[in-house]
């Protein structure tokens, strides 16, 4: 388990270094989306690559603009992480209990389906949205 | 369970099917995988990380009205779901940067990705 939780870290600051290293928009070996490739259509994780790139820069407006749902996304799973890191090293339960009501999934469904709706459509109001 | 019943009273048969109520669970919830599943929507794309997140809906209303064996079926789902999106969108990465590197498409590095 330790080695797991390792290797996972090592893993995150060298895509973090990366990320922050290359532009995606500018170097052409990050893979694209095969949803996007395949439809031409943006899936509710396309422009992540670039929204990681200008948050490691401290662009969280450009951020926004590549993908909302990303920057809405992230303060939540760091609260997460850090309360499992917390029952990690107290041995004590910390986690939250949010992920185990009947309802948070079917919101976050909710969410999900809208934005990806959302940012396909062709309209103005809606460009913000798109990768 | 049936030793530490009090002595005298007739032993319970098997529970019935769906006798347990709100707050009276047979075991902790079991894994939603609700987080991983958003991990993978985001960072993997495709419609399987919304299959997942679908699932850990499902464990979760299924353990809240007590089918504990439902919510376990669902639970593997999510699991199941959650590691196929998220097993491709590594396989993604990998071979893109195999194609890349290894066939030698380093010469085209300037373009306009989106």
């Amino acid at each position: 388990m330790k080695f797991k939780y390792t290797l996972g870290l090592i893993i995150f600051i060298a895509l973090s270094m990366v990320y922050y290293k290359f532009n995606p928009e500018v170097y052409n070996f990050f893979p694209e989306c095969p949803f996007h490739k395949l439809f031409n259509l943006d899936c509710p994780g396309c422009g992540s690559q670039r929204a990681i790139h200008s948050l490691l820069h401290g662009d969280i407006i450009q951020a926004a603009n590549y993908n909302l749902l990303l920057v809405m996304s992230l303060p939540v799973l760091i609260i997460h992480f850090f309360f499992k890191v917390a029952s990690y090293l107290t041995k004590e339960d910390h986690d939250l209990k949010i992920w185990y009501s009947p309802v948070t999934p079917k919101i976050i469904f909710t969410i999900v389906i809208l934005f990806w709706i959302a940012r396909n459509l062709p309209y103005q109001l809606f460009k913000y949205l798109a990768a | 369970m049936e030793d530490q019943q009090p002595q005298g009273q007739p032993p319970f048969g098997q529970q019935p099917f769906g006798q347990s109520r709100f707050g009276n669970h047979p075991g902790p919830a079991p894994k939603n995988w609700l987080v991983e599943s958003i991990l993978v929507t985001i960072f993997c794309c495709l419609p399987l990380g919304i299959a997942g997140i679908v699932n850990a809906a499902n464990v979760n209303s299924k353990y809240a009205i007590g089918d504990y064996a439902g919510a376990q079926a669902a639970s593997a789902a999510a699991a199941k779901w959650t590691k196929i999106g998220f097993f491709i969108g590594i396989g993604v990465y990998v071979l893109y940067f195999i194609f890349f590197f290894v066939l030698g498409l380093g010469g085209a590095m300037m373009s306009n990705y989106r």
